[in-house]
């Protein structure tokens, strides 16, 4: 019987039959998976080599569908699974075949490389945060056909996403946000120990250990649900003294708030909520590292938008969604294609919320193309550039989510 | 007895076409497998795939019942796993006033079975034979009710406080599907062997089309799932799935078209409801693609 996974010892020993062989052989495989980001457990293992000798091992398509089956859990595994599979049981040079096709996104480099990577390529952004900034550096009215629609090669340096004091300032005003993000009232009723309108089932079902008297009422009240919040990030060049504040605040908010989904777009849109969700913080960096070619380029914020709308709008907006939108508005594409997203994601959602973070300036007045376009379908529009205005501008959104 | 497990597939994916649904080899596979395992499979695809089918399928194939639970958001442990007749409880408790019975046994017969009535995650496990169990759009519910599932998929038990425990008489052959609305908790995936669907290709939508519809001519059908196969590529905000090129086929037999070609642009316009539904995506398909489209069938 094939049941048991071999002790450390049984390993440094080269194998005595075939039964060890093979264990080790799918332990390997389950590993191999588990270095790929699959999340594989040591039940998994066990299940893998029960169903292995169930289907039989010869027909290497049977193995790959069963195993299949059992080990991925998630349509993206679905996708990477062939390749891996491949990589491991048929070529002889699986690692090599196996790196390129995992696009690296399990494995985590030590800091030292990281950082060497980003001093050779020199990226253009401040690292201080916005609290140091200058204001007065922010590209103002000249930048208005300023912006440049192309993609910037330079991968930004994350390694300041993780600084503990702003953290915990930023958790700080978070969590009081949360806690006063009360919800939308819906229609559901749910029972509740006291409200207007009197549960009769409830009531009745409350009776029964005091013999038919009801004593204790059951009452309904309607249900409040938290909204979904969908977080849109430009983060391209004239955006880059505020990006690293608005992520280490997507951040800590999709930490806080279950229903968060993120993105950042410059040129095209990219998902980072798996990035952001990660418990490893050093990893969390790793991936948003991956993921941030084009950071600090150009801005297509009707074409990320749109982007938006066409992959993901029909699976994540529903009528308790708030987008929270957060640009400076100047946009290299076409302002009409702009328009045209915009309204087709306010039809979709709750609440459409543009933060500005020019807009905290006393002489703002939103003239850029990208915001003249925006201004319509906009139900709020705020400005929020540090903790500071975030916290002046928290209430307001507060009350357009409710 | 490891060699002959292919044609095992082999029969089964023949056995599934017998009962009107067509499967890859690969997918008869993981079915083989949900069904000797007795562990719950979970479908993953984009909405009109044919996931559903799949337990109906599978229920004509075992000739069982079809259990389904269909998943909403606020679907709460009382509509999905038990509830107690209580009104029936009270009338009792009324009539059992005057009986002379000691306390307990009144109390035993006010929490018996008698006034239990049972939701599908209940049924399904006190069922003989085995039932097929399809909890559908699994993503649909929240957090609070995935928990519940996690004790029955795991051990096929349930916890009744006044009855006590329920364990499955025989496991039922359980299939989860989701679209993707929420993303699932990891735990509720181990538990489940997992097969992604996919839009079907054009030789199984063909197949598919003519298993479903026997009436449509040879020709026609092979244009047809080319044209729906074309606006896939297309971009759409709602692409049709394969329930959509059903309605599609029997709209196009019933306005009579008998091949699609220039002649036929303007019937086809018409029919265009059934395959297209939203309004920006009608909105694309103008006349002048129409034509493009039926060209290149």
């Amino acid at each position: 019987m094939l049941t048991g996974i071999p002790s450390a010892a049984a390993e440094r020993t080269p194998p005595a039959s075939l039964e060890d062989a093979l264990v080790a052989r799918y332990t390997g495989f389950a590993g191999w998976l588990r270095a790929n980001d699959f999340r594989v457990t040591s039940t998994d293992v066990a299940a893998s080599l029960e169903m292995a000798q169930r289907m039989g091992q010869l027909d290497s398509e049977l193995l790959r569908w069963s195993l299949r089956a059992l080990l991925c859990s998630r349509a993206e595994e679905w996708r990477r699974f062939d390749a891996l599979f491949e990589a491991y049981f048929l070529a002889p040079n699986r690692r090599k075949l196996g790196e390129s096709k995992a696009g690296g996104a399990g494995r985590i480099e030590t800091g030292d490389t990281a950082g060497r990577r980003d001093a050779s390529e020199g990226t253009p952004l401040g690292h201080d945060g916005p609290g140091a900034a200058d204001p007065d550096q922010v590209p103002g009215k000249t930048a208005e056909q300023g912006a440049s629609v192309e993609a910037s090669l330079a991968h930004a340096d994350f390694r300041h996403l993780n600084q503990p004091d702003e953290l915990f300032a930023i958790d700080d005003a978070i969590r009081r946000f949360a806690q006063r993000l009360r919800g939308i009232q819906l229609r559901r009723e749910q029972r509740a120990n006291n409200g207007r309108v009197v549960d009769m089932a409830w009531t009745i079902r409350r009776s029964i250990s005091r013999g038919g008297m009801p004593l204790e009422l059951g009452w309904r009240r309607k249900r409040r649900q938290r909204p979904r919040i969908v977080l849109l990030l430009d983060v391209s060049r004239s955006m880059s003294l505020y990006s690293f504040f608005y992520l280490r605040l997507a951040r800590v908010l999709s930490a806080r708030v279950s229903d968060v989904h993120c993105f950042i777009f410059h040129t095209r849109l990219v998902g980072i909520e798996q990035a952001l969700r990660d418990p490893d913080p050093w990893r969390s960096q790793e991936r948003l590292q991956l993921l941030s070619a084009g950071w600090a380029g150009g801005t297509r914020i009707g074409d990320s938008l749109g982007e938006f709308n066409q992959q993901y709008a029909a699976k994540l907006l529903h009528s308790r969604t708030a987008i929270v939108v957060v640009s400076d508005g100047y946009d290299a594409g076409d302002p009409e294609r702009l328009q045209q997203s915009l309204a087709a994601m306010r039809r979709r959602c709750r609440c459409l919320v543009w933060l500005n973070p020019l807009a905290s300036r006393a002489d703002f007045t939103p003239a850029s193309a990208g915001m003249q376009a925006a201004l319509p379908y906009i139900d709020l529009l705020a400005g929020a550039r540090d903790l500071a205005s975030l916290e002046r501008v928290l209430p307001q959104v507060l009350s357009a989510l409710q | 007895m490891a060699t002959d497990r292919m044609s095992d597939v082999v029969s089964l994916q023949q056995r599934l076409e017998q009962h009107g649904f067509i499967a890859e080899r690969s997918f008869a596979a993981t079915l083989l497998l949900t069904m000797e395992m007795r562990r719950p499979l979970l479908l993953e695809g984009e909405a009109g795939v044919g996931k559903t089918e799949v337990a109906k399928a599978l229920a004509r194939l075992l000739d069982t019942r079809l259990i389904r639970l269909q998943c909403y958001e606020g679907l709460d442990a009382h509509s999905a796993l038990y509830e107690w007749n209580y009104q029936h409880q009270l009338l009792a408790i009324k009539l059992l006033e005057q009986d002379s019975r000691p306390v307990q046994d009144k109390e035993q017969d006010i929490f018996s079975e008698r006034y239990l009535l049972k939701r599908p995650l209940l049924e399904a496990i006190t069922t003989t034979p085995a039932p097929v169990l399809l909890i559908d759009e699994i993503d649909r519910t929240d957090e609070a009710f995935e928990a519940y599932l996690l004790e029955m998929l795991s051990d096929f038990q349930m916890s009744i406080p006044e009855l006590g425990v329920i364990r499955a008489t025989e496991r039922p052959f359980v299939i989860l599907t989701s679209n993707g609305t929420r993303e699932i908790s990891d735990a509720l995936r181990r538990r489940c062997l997992y097969q992604y669907v996919d839009y079907p290709g054009f030789d199984k939508e063909l197949l598919i089309v003519r298993t479903q519809v026997p009436e449509v001519p040879e020709k026609l059908a092979r244009q047809m799932v080319e044209f729906v196969q074309s606006v896939r590529q297309m971009d759409l905000q709602k692409k049709p799935g394969l329930a959509e090129t059903l309605d599609w086929v029997a709209a196009l037999l019933r306005l009579g078209v008998s091949a699609i070609d220039e002649d036929g642009v303007e019937r086809i316009m018409d029919s265009l409801s059934a395959l297209v539904k939203t309004r920006e995506d009608q909105a694309g398909m103008t006349r002048p693609v129409v034509e493009r489209l039926v060209a290149s069938c």
